[in-house]
């Protein structure tokens, strides 16, 4: 599987003096619903030991590959100076997760607090390698976060991590292309075919578009747009995978099998050098992606300043828009850790308080999951020179608040989207039929699953 | 592996001889417990069981291996080494031994400047020519892209499906011909001066010394060289790795058995099960060195 810069976070507002003044007040009575090793009970007393934490001394570590994160953190030490944050980068995704699993199984070497993208946290939450938030009175901060952010760190009732960024689809393209030929950024698939027609006869060489046959991800986000949902789990156990028969994933395979055959879209490894030149000389005239985007592109090709733009991703259906999440991240609580409540602490306040999201977002570069920011007119309504001085934040708020809730990660997605590239990736790049490939990854999904000892079903 | 038994009576000077040996060879023997035979222990060990998300550790007995037998992946990657060994290690094997020979015959006008360019690329590590070669296979903005750009020419993608393995075996051999020349130049140079004195005096030629001294003197050296490169071949690791993030469709997750091994374990937390695909892998590189082994040592018994 691909590691992206892509799946760095987002960020989170929250109020941090507040905070644990407001996790005191509702541990009890607010939703704690999966607090399954202790009673609800035993809520009040934990959140207080959360709130408590922050006064005394305590040493945490802190994996995560989000570059520029560090200063966040110094913010946080500054305010609570007892308490000592170091900052490890143990490699991006699923290089750390590797790290982060060998080290949760020796029982020691593992840090307090870990960066977690969205789609392994479940695997995570199954195996009861990240606490459960809920014990520690973390549904209090539900309301502070987007939904679309929120749902992805409850799974079975419990929260597992606190979102820090969120990546909402987007469409970004070249504006100086699209003006050269006429053309406005295409409102529906339809129309975005019909573009990817004029840009090939303008130039046989350029594509409206490259897709990567070694990115899950990006696949499970583009299904997830066209209303997919093939993997489901219930309770602990059962897991249904649906990638031949889901209506969504249908909708996807006509629609890019299409592009694919006519050459309207190129197969074609991202972040890579190639990949980059051509994204610089216009080779490819949109990027379909998520929010997270923007600081990618003017670090990689800042060459291209003033020649991008951005809209909303093209619909199935205009009546009825839908969006998805591409990447993005959530700050997990290691069991191992010695201090479980200062961990607790720091990843609330890293991820919700408004002065740490301001900073995750002008900082790191990180695109906000919290509402305080993404409602917030100082962040929504600033031009970007880069984007020729677009209020890029309005489409790509508007476009989180789109995001089509429901969607699920299987609990061993991590390898699902491993063995991407062996089946579906195949069809990507060699021109294959993509309802076979999608069936073989659905067959070694399966296969995968029972002998992990999961129920699996295919309906 | 021991010290030489005393015969007869212990003498107290053979016995302190005994511990003496014993001494020397502690150090090593303990590394060699803890960082081989442990690890090798423990993973034949681990290929017994089967560790599951939901459910826990249960005893397998020899589900794994009966699994790593029919394995259609695991099958196919072996082939593709094989097929790699097959090719790839003959080709580096010979071309060491041209630059082996040429350095010897002492006609070369910078030998030690030939010497040293023709081994640096094994100073290079792995990774870094693998993503050397990686950005200059690129064909439309890498080197190759660019030159056949200059010279009109359209050059095939060698990161493609067709052109993978050969693009792997270049870099592979690029890498390696230094190091399998070496070997074989340190045993050029143990041949006793007096051989030549006498060949020349018989009226043989360069290319005749070659082939009758030469070579002859060589064959050690080289059967080494090549059992070295069986195992490489099988563990074919590092460079495909690297080029996946390139060519994701071309280069599956099961491209050669160690990279299979490895997704296994690490994206797929089937310790186990590759644990159990690591040690058919062994078994297999050790069963083809020493077939290779035999079949040479007989030639040169009939020799």
């Amino acid at each position: 599987m691909k590691t992206l810069p892509s799946r760095r976070g987002a960020m989170t507002a929250g109020v941090a003096a507040a905070l644990s003044l407001a996790l005191a007040a509702c541990g009890g009575g607010s939703g704690v619903s999966g607090g399954d090793a202790t009673g609800p009970a035993a809520v009040p007393s934990k959140s207080a030991a959360v709130q408590d934490a922050l006064s005394k001394p305590a040493e945490l570590t802190f994996w995560t590959w989000v570059t520029g994160i560090e200063k966040t953190v110094a913010r946080f030490e500054a305010k609570y100076p007892n308490i000592k944050v170091n900052v490890v980068n143990a490699g991006q995704s699923a290089d750390q997760y590797t790290k982060l699993q060998t080290a949760i199984k020796a029982g020691s070497g593992a840090p307090d607090v870990a960066q977690i993208e969205y789609f392994a946290l479940p695997q995570f939450a199954l195996s009861k390698q990240v606490v459960n938030l809920s014990e520690y009175g973390a549904d209090a901060l539900k309301d502070k976060f987007a939904a679309s952010a929120w749902n992805q760190v409850v799974i079975n009732g419990g929260v597992y991590g606190i979102p820090q960024d969120t990546g909402p689809m987007a469409m970004f393209y070249r504006k100086d292309i699209f003006d050269r030929l006429k053309l406005e950024p295409p409102k529906t698939w339809a129309e975005f075919a019909e573009a990817a027609k004029k840009i090939k006869a303008d130039n046989p060489d350029n594509f409206i578009t490259s897709i990567d046959p070694g990115d899950a991800g990006g696949v499970d986000s583009l299904i997830w747009q066209a209303g997919g949902q093939p993997f489901k789990t219930s309770g602990e156990s059962n897991v249904s995978v649906t990638l031949d028969s889901d209506p969504g994933v249908k909708q996807w395979v006509t629609n890019f099998g299409t592009l694919l055959k006519d050459k309207l879209v190129e197969p074609q490894p991202g972040w890579t050098d190639e990949w980059w030149k051509g994204m610089g000389s216009g080779k490819y005239a949109t990027w379909l992606t998520g929010a997270w985007a923007p600081g990618a592109i003017m670090n990689s090709i800042p060459k291209t300043k003033g020649k991008w733009a951005v809209a909303p991703m093209p619909q199935y259906d205009a009546a009825t828009p839908m969006n998805a999440e591409n990447g993005g991240s959530s700050v997990a609580v290691i069991p191992q850790s010695k201090n479980i409540p200062a961990a607790v602490a720091f990843a609330e306040w890293l991820n919700s308080d408004p002065e740490a999201v301001k900073s995750l977002n002008e900082e790191a570069g990180l695109f906000p999951a919290t509402k305080v920011l993404l409602d917030d007119p100082a962040f929504r309504d600033v031009p970007w020179e880069f984007f020729g001085g677009q209020k890029i934040n309005q489409v790509l708020g508007d476009a989180s608040a789109a995001v089509r809730p429901g969607w699920q990660y299987l609990p061993f997605q991590v390898y699902a989207n491993s063995i991407f590239k062996d089946t579906v990736g195949q069809a990507i790049d060699g021109g294959g039929d993509l309802t076979a490939a999608l069936k073989s990854w659905q067959d070694r999904i399966t296969a995968f699953g029972a002998e992990q000892g999961f129920t699996l079903s295919n309906s | 592996m021991t010290a030489p038994a005393a015969r007869g009576g212990l003498a107290r000077p053979f016995l302190r001889l005994r511990l003496a040996g014993y001494a020397f060879f502690l150090p090593f023997f303990v590394v060699f417990l803890v960082v081989v035979v442990a690890p090798l222990a423990y993973a034949i060990y681990l290929s017994f069981f089967q560790t599951r998300m939901i459910g826990g550790t249960v005893f397998a007995g020899l589900a794994n291996y009966t699994r790593v037998i029919g394995d259609a992946l695991f099958g196919a990657g072996l082939l593709r080494v094989a097929l790699f060994l097959a090719v790839q290690v003959p080709i580096m094997l010979l071309i060491a031994l041209g630059c082996a020979l040429a350095i010897d015959s002492g006609r070369l006008r910078w030998p030690s400047l030939f010497r040293i360019s023709i081994f640096m690329p094994y100073a290079v590590p792995a990774v870094v020519a693998a993503l050397m070669w990686g950005y200059m296979y690129g064909d439309q903005f890498g080197l190759v892209g660019q030159l056949s750009d200059a010279l009109g020419v359209t050059a095939p993608d060698l990161l493609s499906r067709s052109w993978m393995l050969t693009s792997i075996g270049n870099m592979v051999t690029w890498e390696y011909v230094g190091y399998n020349m070496i070997i074989l130049y340190a045993a050029l140079r143990a041949v006793p001066e007096e051989l030549y004195e006498a060949a020349e005096m018989d009226g043989a030629g360069a290319i005749r010394i070659a082939w009758s001294i030469k070579l002859p003197a060589l064959r050690p050296a080289l059967l080494v060289a090549t059992i070295f490169s069986i195992i490489g071949s099988f563990q074919l690791f590092n460079e495909p790795n690297i080029l996946q993030t390139l060519a994701p469709a071309v280069i599956t997750t099961s491209y050669t058995p160690n990279m299979y091994a490895y997704n296994l374990a690490f994206n797929g937390q089937q310790i186990n099960y590759s644990a159990a695909v690591a040690v058919v892998l062994g078994l297999v590189t050790v069963v083809v060195a020493y077939v290779v082994q035999i079949i040479t040592a007989r030639r040169e018994n009939a020799l």
